[in-house]
C-alpha cells in the first residue's frame, strides 16, 4: 500500500530505515523538510538517531564527517549549502568515510534562485563522492537505502550523495512504497568502521598530513575504490530488486532497444520526456528513440553506457544538462558523455550534441523534447551541429531558426551555416496525446491549498489512480497567489510525471482570484473542463461572462466553502473544498476517498469530515441562489486587522516623529 | 654534617638518573635501554580493550586467515574464496565481544597497498620520528622542582607532545621524551617554576645571561 510522501519526506525515511545513528543538519531550501522530518521522529522517540543543529553547513559536514568514522551518518542540503560543504567533503572521501547526503538540487546564486537545476550537483561532482540522481521520492528512498549500502562496501568506502530535482521532486507529493523496516534491517545490515576513531585498543589519526609520495599514492587508492562503486551500485541495485521488486541500474534506457536517436538527461525531468519516447515511437518516418536516464553520475560508467549507445546502433545523442560548466566546452554530462564514447567506441562514436536547459527552476517541457530529438535526427544525418552548447527555451538563440531576420545579424553570423542545415520537421512536432487529467488549485497562501491537494492524492491512490501533486513555490507572502497542481492518471502502475498544463479542473480558493491580473486563471482551463469557485456572491452569468465565448462549454461550480467553515467553526476553507472537488471530479468518487479521508483529515477529524461532507452536498452548478453576506473567517479577519507595528520593535516613522518633537 | 657521599634518588624518571652528592643533584643518563619498546609497551599497558569499547574489525589477508584458529566461521570455505580472488582477498573479521558477528570476503581495493585505507594512520605502528637531531640543547626536567599534576602547563604548550606526566598526585612529576623534543624553548619559557630551576638545559638551570642570549633582554 503505498504512502503519500514528498521528495523530502520519502529521503527521511530513506535515512530512518537505514537506522542512521547521527544526522547533523543545517537547513537550506529545498531539502530542509528531510532535516524537519528526521527531527521531529527524534524527538517523538520513533528514531533513535543523536540529530546536531549545527552553526552551519560546513559544520554540518564536518560533524557528519567526525560521526562517519564511527557510525553511520547523514544529511540532507542544497544549493549553496552543499557548496559550502564541499570544502570538507573532499575529507569524507579522502578519509574513505561512507556518510550520506541528501541534496534538493537547487540553483547556486547570484542571482539568487531558489529553484531546480544540478549546479549544487556539478559544484561537488569532483570531491569524490558517489553521486545518484533519482526521478521521484520512490527513487530517492530506495537510493538512500542502496546508498548506504554501496558507500559501505568493503571494496568502496567512500561517501554518497542522493540527488533529487528541488521542489518537483522534492515537494511533489506521490504515492511511495515504504519497505518493512525488519526487510530493510536484512538488505543493509550494520555499519562496522574499519577503523573507528575511538576504539582504544586501535589508536588511529585520520587526515594526518602526507608528502608527495604518500600522497599520490593514496590519491590512486582512492580512484580505485572510487571506480569499483560503477559495478557495485549495478550489483545491489539488482539484489534490491530481488528483495524489494524494485530493480536499479546504471541508468535507466526508456524506448527502443535499437534505438538511433537519444536523448540522455539525469534525474526527475526524464518524466516529460518519456511522455514524448512513447508518442514518437513507431510513428511513420521516425527512426527508433529512446531516453538514457543515468542514475549514477559519478563514478561514471563510461564503458557501460558506451557498449549500451553501441549496442543499441545508436547515431546521435543529445545531452541535456541543467547546469553550466564555466568556461569549459561542454556542461558535464554532455562532456562526460562525449569523451566516453569517443574514448571507448572511436570512430563508431555516435555524435554528440549538448542542450543546456531547466536552469533555475525551468520546466523541461514536452515541446522540449521533441525539439531534441528533431535536433538528434539532425545531426544522425550528417548536418553540422553547434561544437557548444544549444540553449533550450531562449528566444534570442533558438535550435532552429525559420529565416534570418529571426535573429540578430551578429548570431547569424556566427551560426548562420548550421542554422541553415537544421532543420525542423514537422513530424516531431504532432501533437502529444493527453493521457492524464490535470487539477489546478488557485488559491491564497494560508488556505490550505496543499494540505487538500495531498488529501485528495492519498484518496486518488486509495481509489486505485495514480496521483502526483506538485505546489509552487516562491517569495509569496501569506495572503499571495499561488498554485497547486495536481496531475491524475489511470491505474496500471505506470507513472506519468509531466504536466501538459492544460487544465481540466481549475478551483478557485478564493473569487477575487478571478480578477487579478497577473494570474489570469482562467487562461490554461480546457473548453471541455470545469471550474469550481468558492463563493457565495457570484452568479453563473456572472462567472460566463469572466470566461467569455470560448469557453462556452465549460461547467461551472460554486460552492459556499467560507460559509460552511463559518458554519462548522473551521479555520479554514479547505475541507469543504476538497468535497466540492469530488463532486466536480466525479472520476474520484467521494464514497471511495472517504475511507481514507477518515483516518488521513487534519484535526478536529469529525468536523473536517463533515466539511467534506457539506463541501460535496452544497457544491452547485446552478450559482449562488442569492447574493449572500460576504462571510469573512477569523482567520482573515486576523489577517487583514494584521500591522506591522504590532510584531516590531522597530520604531515607526510616526513614532519617531513624536520621539523627536519630544 | 654533609657527607660525600653518593646517593642515587629513587626517581620514577626512566631516561635521567638523579644522584645526590651532599647539596648537588646531578643528572645523567640512565643505562640505555630501547626506549621505543618501553614506550610502546607503556601505551599497551595503559589500554586493555574492554568488551564495551568500541571495537576495530580485523582485516586480514589469506595467510594470516589460514595462520590462525577462528572460532565461528567457515575457515575452509572462506579461504577457497579468497584463494579465487587471489592475493588482493581480505577477510573482514568484526568479533566485538570475542564472538564473530561479521566474516565477509572482500577483494582490497589498494593498487598502493603499503598506504591504508583513507591515509588513515594506525598510531600504534607508526613509530614516532627520532627528532632528537633537531635540537641543540639539552631539556630535562628536575624533578624536584616539577610541580606533577598540578601544573601541567609544559605539557598542554609543548607542540610535539614531547612531555609527559608521570605518576599522580604528589610526586608526580613531568618528563620530557628526548626523542621527540625538538629544543624549542616553549616549555622552559612557558614553565611557571623557571625561578625553582625546574627546566634544566644541558643540566643547567635558569641563567639570566643565556635568557638574554636567546631572547634578546
Amino acid at each position: 500500500m503505498a504512502t503519500v510522501l514528498s521528495g523530502n519526506s520519502a529521503a527521511a525515511w530513506g535515512f530512518r530505515l537505514s537506522r542512521v545513528q547521527c544526522y547533523p543538519y543545517y537547513p537550506i531550501t529545498p531539502s530542509t523538510a528531510c532535516s524537519e522530518q528526521i527531527a521531529r521522529w527524534v524527538s517523538d522517540g520513533a528514531l533513535e538517531t543523536v540529530t546536531i543543529n549545527a552553526e552551519s553547513e560546513h559544520s554540518a559536514a564536518s560533524q557528519i564527517i567526525a560521526a562517519g568514522k564511527s557510525v553511520r551518518a547523514g544529511t540532507a542540503t542544497s544549493s549553496k549549502g552543499l557548496l559550502y560543504m564541499i570544502e570538507v567533503m573532499e575529507n569524507a572521501s579522502g578519509g574513505s568515510i561512507p556518510c550520506g547526503f541528501f541534496i534538493g538540487n537547487r540553483a547556486t546564486g547570484a542571482p539568487i534562485n531558489i529553484w531546480a537545476d544540478n549546479s549544487d550537483a556539478y559544484a561537488m561532482r569532483d570531491s569524490g563522492a558517489i553521486q545518484i540522481f533519482t526521478a521521484d521520492a520512490q527513487e530517492a528512498l530506495d537510493g538512500v537505502i542502496q546508498g548506504y549500502r554501496i558507500a559501505e562496501d568493503l571494496r568502496v568506502r567512500l561517501p554518497f550523495a542522493v540527488n533529487l530535482r528541488g521542489f518537483t521532486g522534492t515537494h511533489a507529493y506521490e504515492g511511495v512504497e515504504i519497505p518493512k523496516p525488519e526487510e530493510v534491517d536484512r538488505f543493509l545490515p550494520g555499519y562496522v568502521s574499519t577503523m573507528p576513531l575511538f576504539a582504544p585498543a586501535k589508536p588511529v589519526t585520520y587526515g594526518a598530513m602526507l608528502s608527495a609520495l604518500p600522497y599520490r599514492r593514496h590519491k590512486r587508492n582512492q580512484m580505485a575504490a572510487l571506480k569499483n562503486a560503477v559495478e557495485i551500485t549495478q550489483e545491489i541495485g539488482r539484489e534490491f530488486g530481488e528483495r524489494f521488486g524494485r530493480s536499479y541500474g546504471l541508468f535507466d534506457w526508456i524506448g527502443d532497444q535499437k534505438a538511433k536517436l537519444v536523448v540522455a538527461l539525469l534525474g526527475e525531468s526524464a518524466g516529460a520526456g518519456e511522455v514524448v519516447v512513447r508518442h514518437l515511437q513507431g510513428k511513420q518516418g521516425i527512426p527508433g528513440v529512446a531516453l538514457l536516464k543515468i542514475r549514477l553520475f559519478s563514478p561514471f560508467p563510461a564503458r557501460e553506457i558506451s557498449r549500451a549507445l553501441a549496442a543499441a546502433g545508436t547515431k546521435a545523442v543529445v545531452v541535456l544538462d541543467e547546469g553550466l560548466n564555466h568556461g569549459g566546452v561542454f556542461p558535464p554530462l554532455a562532456q562526460r558523455i562525449a569523451t566516453a564514447v569517443q574514448l571507448h567506441l572511436g570512430s563508431h562514436a555516435p555524435k554528440v550534441a549538448s542542450v543546456i536547459g531547466g536552469l533555475g527552476g525551468s520546466e523541461v517541457r514536452q515541446e522540449h523534447f521533441q525539439l531534441m530529438f528533431n535536433l538528434a535526427d539532425n545531426i544522425a544525418e550528417g548536418k553540422a551541429s553547434r561544437a557548444e552548447p544549444y540553449w533550450l527555451d531562449i528566444d534570442e538563440d533558438p535550435i532552429f531558426v525559420e529565416n534570418e531576420n529571426q535573429v540578430n545579424p551578429k548570431l547569424w553570423k556566427k551560426w548562420g551555416e548550421v542554422w541553415k542545415q537544421q532543420k525542423r520537421k514537422e513530424k516531431y512536432f504532432s501533437p502529444l496525446p493527453q493521457e492524464t487529467d490535470e487539477v489546478r488549485i488557485y488559491s491564497r497562501a494560508g488556505q490550505g491549498a496543499i494540505t487538500s491537494a495531498v488529501g485528495f492524492t492519498g484518496a486518488g491512490i486509495l481509489a486505485g489512480r495514480q496521483l502526483l501533486t506538485v505546489p509552487a513555490f516562491g517569495s509569496e507572502r501569506r495572503g499571495a497567489i499561488i498554485t497547486t497542481d495536481t496531475l491524475v492518471h489511470g491505474g496500471g502502475g505506470q507513472k506519468i510525471r509531466s504536466f501538459n498544463r492544460t487544465w481540466d479542473v481549475m478551483v478557485l480558493y478564493d473569487d477575487t482570484i478571478l480578477y487579478s491580473p497577473e494570474h489570469q486563471a482562467l487562461d490554461g482551463l480546457k473548453e471541455s473542463g470545469a471550474l469550481l469557485i468558492n463563493s457565495s456572491r457570484l452568479t453563473v452569468k456572472k462567472l460566463r461572462e469572466q470566461l467569455g465565448a470560448g469557453k462556452a462549454n465549460v461547467r461551472v461550480f460554486t460552492v459556499p466553502a467560507a460559509e460552511i467553515a463559518e458554519r462548522l467553526g473551521l479555520k479554514h476553507i479547505n475541507m469543504a473544498m476538497l468535497g466540492a472537488l469530488h463532486r466536480v471530479y466525479e472520476k474520484i468518487p467521494l464514497e471511495k476517498a472517504l475511507p481514507y479521508y477518515e483516518r488521513h483529515v487534519p484535526k478536529p477529524r469529525d468536523l473536517s469530515l463533515e466539511a467534506i461532507r457539506l463541501g460535496y452536498a452544497e457544491c452547485t452548478d446552478q450559482g449562488a441562489k442569492k447574493r449572500l453576506k460576504e462571510v469573512r473567517l477569523p482567520v482573515t479577519e486576523e489577517f487583514l486587522a494584521w500591522r506591522p507595528e504590532d510584531h516590531s520593535q522597530i520604531a515607526w516613522p510616526s513614532e519617531i516623529e513624536e520621539i523627536r518633537a519630544g | 654534617m654533609a657527607t660525600a657521599e653518593e646517593r642515587v634518588l629513587d626517581s620514577k624518571n626512566r631516561h635521567m638518573e638523579f644522584t645526590v652528592t651532599g647539596r648537588l643533584v646531578t643528572a645523567r643518563p640512565r643505562e640505555a635501554t630501547d626506549k621505543n619498546e618501553v614506550r610502546g609497551s607503556r601505551i599497551e599497558d595503559r589500554v586493555a580493550p574492554s568488551a564495551s569499547e568500541l571495537c576495530a574489525p580485523e582485516i586480514l589477508a589469506i595467510e594470516e586467515v589460514a595462520g590462525q584458529v577462528i572460532d565461528g566461521i567457515d575457515s575452509k570455505a572462506i579461504l577457497n574464496r579468497m584463494a579465487d580472488i587471489g592475493p588482493e582477498a581480505r577477510l573482514f573479521l568484526y568479533r566485538p565481544q570475542g564472538n564473530v558477528a561479521r566474516a565477509e570476503v572482500f577483494e582490497d581495493p589498494r593498487i598502493c597497498p603499503e598506504i591504508n585505507r583513507g591515509a588513515v594512520i594506525e598510531n600504534l605502528k607508526e613509530k614516532p620520528k627520532d627528532v632528537s637531531g633537531w635540537r641543540t640543547h639539552d631539556f630535562i626536567i628536575d624533578t624536584k622542582g616539577c610541580l606533577g599534576d598540578e601544573c601541567g602547563r609544559c605539557a598542554v604548550m609543548c607542540p610535539e607532545n614531547a612531555i609527559h606526566l608521570m605518576g599522580k598526585g604528589k610526586g608526580s612529576f613531568h618528563e620530557i621524551d628526548p626523542l621527540a623534543c625538538k629544543g624549542c624553548y616553549i616549555c622552559w619559557v612557558e614553565c611557571y617554576r623557571t625561578a625553582a630551576d625546574c627546566i634544566l638545559v644541558d643540566g643547567k638551570t635558569f641563567d639570566a645571561a643565556m635568557r638574554a642570549k636567546h631572547f634578546g633582554e
